[in-house]
């Protein structure tokens, strides 16, 4: 791997990530849309028009929902209890510098996250007929979640590393800030991830209906996430640069 | 001056207002050391400080004249065997060995990882998840990911917590190689019998100072030859005191509670362990005294411990 990943960290970083009981989790997520869908063909005529309701699932629930929650269970799950249990020591003894531990640890969250993802944009647009969602469309909320990802994960694991409960921060944020708080307050949306990635679908497919680029504009996005990104990276890297090993007094 | 080294430099290490290790100045060169002390005295925080997992509050902590902290490249030369026995639990022992040799950038992990499972004899185990290993079974392969790179610093804490003699025995055999070859080993222990035939050199912990430090034999001597305070209930508690008074290896005889002769007991202190176990039955016996119970009180750890400090 490049320099400023370690493959080690990575591969170690994917065996906690996917264990027995994430992988059966992540699999029927990644299948929820596309069941979703098949209900929707299944209880209206053909030729009936799918294509609000096409932008709604992609919106609302695998945008909206899905990616967040799965995000938080890799993002939380990144140092997998390693500082609980104390196995990161394993990591910290060796020639490595420890923000590339987090960076490394980082990537393998995000790629978990769009690897989860990808099938839930992607066999819906299959199960609907190609046609009736438009690729530009699925090409639009793809791009959206990829960019949703990497903000997300950057966000998660800096809260499974420093708080105790990671998890529940994680849950805590995506139901306040991004359930509540965004769709109920103007203000909030500059800060609410999902309306950042709804300008960047609606900006990759401006002619698909139903999303609307213009509650958050595309500078912002770039300004906001990208500074959500890095401060939360570097907010991970410096707490596991001070990060000691107290005896258990 | 060459050879690997470690400087303990008034050290001291607290956790907001516990101090952890006090002023501790110590430099351990080639060879095994023993870190000895009850729980809590600040032997792991003492291993974490040399690890440079821990900065010193005050003092310093060098390895091979370097800082300790803060250095990830003092890694490639020095191996730490946690206390902990927390090992990933989802990896076999193999791939735990060989993640710490990748880590290590070892040029070739996997010949590496085979020879260091090899070395603490878990080959026939190391295929098996090591959420299945026994508390000993852990230890060894701690090792093993700690050795693989063949460290020429090696800090161990408890490793011998879990191991049946025969494990130790080998571990022993292990350990003294790589002092022969020129190693810094140093061993964390709570109990002094385990480092007896290991450790040429002791250092001591109470309460986060450092005690004593010196030749192993000289430690257990000091820490054999000390007075020891028994406990003793008999027929006839007054009468056994005045016999036993007459003893040369008795210093003191209190009647615990100064009542009718079968009462609470007698306290004993002897300066003599051995000559006390002998003497003991032979004067019961010619006063036709039976003794009912006989406990020494001071075997706690922490008192013969702090024997060494008050000495």
């Amino acid at each position: 791997m490049s320099g400023i990943l370690d493959s080690t960290v990575a591969w170690l970083t994917a065996r906690q990530l996917f264990v027995r009981r994430r992988l059966v989790a992540a699999a029927i997520v990644s299948l929820v849309p596309a069941i979703i869908a098949l209900i929707f063909r299944l209880t209206h005529a053909a030729g009936a028009d799918s294509s609000e309701f096409v932008t709604e699932l992609y919106r609302d629930i695998v945008l909206g929902t899905l990616l967040p929650l799965v995000a938080v269970v890799f993002g939380s799950a990144s140092f997998g209890g390693e500082i609980e249990d104390g196995t990161i020591v394993y990591l910290l003894v060796k020639p490595l510098p420890r923000w590339r531990v987090v960076l490394s640890k980082y990537a393998v969250s995000t790629a978990a996250t769009i690897a989860v993802m990808v099938p839930a944009i992607v066999l819906p647009w299959l199960v609907m007929g190609v046609g009736a969602v438009g690729a530009q469309r699925m090409l639009g909320f793809s791009a959206a979640i990829v960019i949703g990802a990497a903000i997300y994960s950057a966000l998660f694991v800096m809260l499974g590393l420093t708080t105790k409960r990671g998890l529940v921060a994680g849950l805590l944020y995506v139901v306040v800030v991004e359930f509540v708080l965004s769709r109920q307050v103007q203000g909030v949306r500059s800060l609410s991830v999902r309306e950042f990635m709804l300008t960047i679908a609606g900006t990759v497919a401006p002619q698909a209906i139903g999303i609307t680029p213009d509650n958050v504009s595309l500078a912002t996005v770039w300004v906001m996430g990208g500074l959500a990104l890095v401060a939360s990276l570097a907010a991970s890297i410096r707490w596991l640069r001070k990060f000691e090993l107290a005896e258990r007094l | 001056m060459t050879g690997p080294r470690i400087e303990l430099q008034n050290a001291s290490r607290w956790y907001g207002n516990v101090v952890a290790v006090n002023a501790v100045t110590c430099e351990l060169r080639a060879g095994i050391t023993g870190l000895l002390g009850p729980n809590g005295a600040g032997k792991s925080t003492v291993l974490h400080l040399m690890a440079g997992l821990l900065a010193p509050s005050d003092g310093q902590v060098l390895v091979d004249g370097a800082s300790a902290a803060g250095h990830p490249d003092m890694y490639r030369t020095l191996g730490l065997v946690p206390e902990r026995e927390s090992v990933h639990p989802f990896l076999t022992g193999y791939e735990f060995v060989r993640m710490n040799a990748r880590l290590q950038r070892l040029a070739d992990p996997d010949a590496s990882a085979r020879a260091a499972i090899a070395m603490v004899d878990m080959a026939a185990a190391q295929d098996r998840v090591v959420s299945t290993y026994s508390k000993g079974m852990r230890q060894r392969i701690k090792i093993a990911g700690a050795i693989v790179h063949r460290p020429t610093i090696l800090l161990l804490d408890e490793p011998f917590n879990g191991m049946d003699p025969r494990q130790r025995l080998h571990m022993i055999g292990l350990l003294r190689t790589m002092a022969a070859e020129g190693c810094v080993v140093l061993i964390s222990s709570h109990i002094l019998e385990e480092l007896d035939d290991l450790a040429t050199n002791v250092l001591v912990m109470v309460s986060g100072r450092l005690a004593a430090s010196g030749h192993f034999r000289e430690i257990r001597r000091l820490m054999t030859d000390r007075p020891h305070t028994f406990t003793l209930r008999s027929s006839d508690d007054r009468r056994l005191a005045a016999a036993l008074i007459a003893e040369p290896s008795v210093f003191g005889v209190d009647l615990t509670n100064g009542g009718p002769a079968t009462s609470g007991g007698l306290s004993i202190r002897t300066s003599d362990r051995g000559a006390f176990a002998r003497a003991l039955p032979r004067r019961a016996r010619d006063a036709g005294i039976r003794v009912l119970e006989l406990r020494p009180t001071d075997e706690s750890l922490e008192s013969v411990f702090s024997y060494l400090v008050d000495r």
